[in-house]
């Protein structure tokens, strides 16, 4: 069995060390400067990359110019390439090539930027705070209507208009954990959303650290993997999107199932935190039958199970039995079809217009049939880590409504799983996607 | 694991990721030969109406994605979209010096968001005729 990134370095000779550190530094410095010039001409606004917002970022806009597809996707492609180079690197020559307090500093430095700028790409932030508004402000239960039912509050104009008559689709911790933002007013929760992606990003990425630690894995090269990774860093972050939350619980979870010190509590707590986890977003409840499957033991479904209880009786009693119907949701956003995803490409390369329904039965089998092969090599040996991420690949693959910040599901436990095609899976997927964007880059429409 | 499973689990991986990066480039390609049918589009309808505005607007879907033929429209004298009577053009065949050959077109009222054959008047050409309600 092989294992993750950065384990098995080859020894860099001289030549190699006094390239490579010149090398990371151009690396760093083009991730920086690609992630500047999006955030600053993101900041004019006026842009059909950036969703109508309330004016955060206005005092930037006076230095940038709108920004174009033809900006955007030349500043994320120079990120993504800057990205491999800084990869290749790390695997070859780490140690003397990258300092750790040049690593840190990379990684607050893009986290600062993204911070102090607007909202890009996405307009679910504004979906978050409509959501907390409605139940706090105007008490309505936002599991049974959509923002549309506060037209007239002012976060109402900023929400997306897919998602205008749409009840929400996150899970009820989430919900209520968003609830104290509301007061703050939307500019204040609009920051506070920011502040709170930025603070689980860090979370996600020290438990990232450790967990590579425990593994024996190189921790710089496992967090750097993750967060300066370009989809994170533009799409993740800059979106301020609850998967962020999502991801710091799961990785709570396999860090404390990889404590060197490990006691029925533990086993417990960590399947708990799965749970708490899906009731922020439901995806991660994919690692609890891994989980469970690889302790063999009775602690973890007790964990599960009264965190299930536990946070049915919280959600019923603060949204009614709609709350607790998570399952309902996520089989209606299974319908959407959005066009990055991999179903309505292969449906074109077969000459069809688009994903069809039995298309969605189909996809939906097979991921059932790989879930259950992952389910049997767990029982065989495999480790769960890695089968925990090969299943958030496949739904992501398999999703006909497939979004960027979709595919960083996987990318926090590839870095620390012991089977590093999972790395390489996640990070082809994530290329393909990027590439997929370029068509305005080489057909502008004006 | 086995060698032998871990072969074919890869090789299995390796086929996945080539269907897929075959479709993502079939794809791009696809969408990049429907921009430069946009941008024909658009310059065609600016070209016909005399008008260089910006707000134009080209529907691939409302004659049938398998069609070939797009519906563009604009306002007929400055204003915000839709705000003004808008002129739909019906475009189709190959693009040629940038354009695309206007095969007919139909008129809008005013504040129409939703281009209905119940609200289409004034049709003309080949491809226009019969699509007004009246």
């Amino acid at each position: 069995m092989s294992v993750a990134l950065g384990s098995e370095r080859a020894p860099a000779g001289v030549g190699s060390r006094r390239i490579a550190a010149p090398l990371a530094w151009l690396c760093g410095l083009l991730i920086v400067a690609a992630t500047l010039e999006i955030v600053i001409d993101g900041s004019v606004g006026h842009s059909p990359l950036i969703p109508k917002q309330p004016a955060i970022a206005g005092w930037m806009s006076g230095i940038g110019e709108r920004l174009g597809f033809r900006v955007f996707l030349i500043a994320l492609l120079a990120a993504v390439g800057a990205y491999a180079l800084l990869l290749v690197l790390l695997t070859r020559a780490r140690p003397a090539a990258i300092d750790r307090r040049w690593a840190l500093g990379l990684i607050g430095l893009l986290h600062l930027i993204v911070f102090v700028g607007p909202i890009l790409i996405s307009t679910d932030v504004f979906s978050y705070i409509a959501y907390a508004r409605m139940g706090v402000e105007h008490g309505i239960n936002p599991y049974l209507h959509g923002p549309a039912s506060i037209a007239s509050d002012p976060i109402f104009p900023y929400v997306g208009v897919d998602w205008k008559h749409t009840e929400t689709a996150y899970g009820p911790i989430y919900t209520l954990l968003s609830y104290p933002l509301a007061p703050l007013g939307v500019h204040g929760a609009l920051w506070a959303m920011k502040l709170e992606a930025t603070l689980a990003s860090v979370a996600t990425l020290a438990l990232v650290w450790r967990c590579a630690r425990v593994r024996g894995l190189d921790p710089v090269t496992a967090v750097l993997a993750v967060a300066v990774n370009p989809l994170y860093v533009i799409y993740g972050l800059g979106g301020a999107h609850n998967d962020l939350l999502m991801l710091a619980a799961m990785m709570l979870a396999v860090w404390l199932t990889l404590a060197p010190v490990q006691s029925r509590g533990r086993e417990a707590g960590a399947a708990a935190v799965v749970v708490a986890g899906a009731l922020i977003k439901a995806t991660v409840a994919v690692l609890l039958p891994f989980m469970v499957l690889s302790r063999r033991r009775l602690a973890p479904l007790l964990g599960a199970l009264a965190a299930v209880l536990l946070g049915a009786l919280i959600a019923y009693l603060a949204f009614g039995s709609h709350g607790v119907n998570i399952v309902a949701a996520l089989n209606r956003d299974a319908a959407f079809v959005s066009t990055d995803s991999f179903a309505n490409e292969i449906a074109h390369l077969f000459g069809k217009p688009g994903v069809f329904p039995v298309d969605h039965d189909l996809l939906k089998a097979g991921l059932v049939i790989v879930t259950l092969y992952l389910l049997w090599l767990v029982w065989r040996g495999y480790d769960w880590i890695a089968a925990s991420g090969w299943t958030l690949l496949a739904i992501s693959v398999t999703s006909t409504w497939l979004l960027a910040w979709y595919i960083l599901w996987p990318l926090p436990l590839a870095v620390v799983s012991r089977d590093r095609r999972l790395l390489y899976a996640t990070l082809t997927i994530q290329l393909l996607f990027v590439l997929h964007q370029i068509s305005p880059l080489l057909a502008p429409v004006q | 694991m086995t060698e032998t499973s871990r072969l074919i689990q890869t090789t299995l991986l390796v086929l996945l990721g080539v269907l897929l990066a075959v479709a993502t480039i079939n794809d791009v390609v696809r969408q990049t030969h429907i921009n430069h049918r946009l941008v024909a589009d658009l310059a065609t309808w600016r070209s016909y109406s005399g008008h260089d505005f910006k707000n134009v607007g080209v529907d691939e879907e409302l004659l049938g994605v398998a069609s070939g033929r797009d519906v563009a429209c604009g306002n007929t004298t400055p204003g915000a979209p839709r705000e003004r009577t808008q002129l739909c053009l019906v475009l189709e065949g190959p693009t040629r010096g940038g354009r695309r050959e206007v095969a007919g077109g139909w008129y809008l009222p005013p504040l129409t968001h939703r281009d209905l054959r119940a609200y289409r008047y004034g049709c003309f050409g080949r491809a226009g005729t019969g699509m007004c309600a009246r």
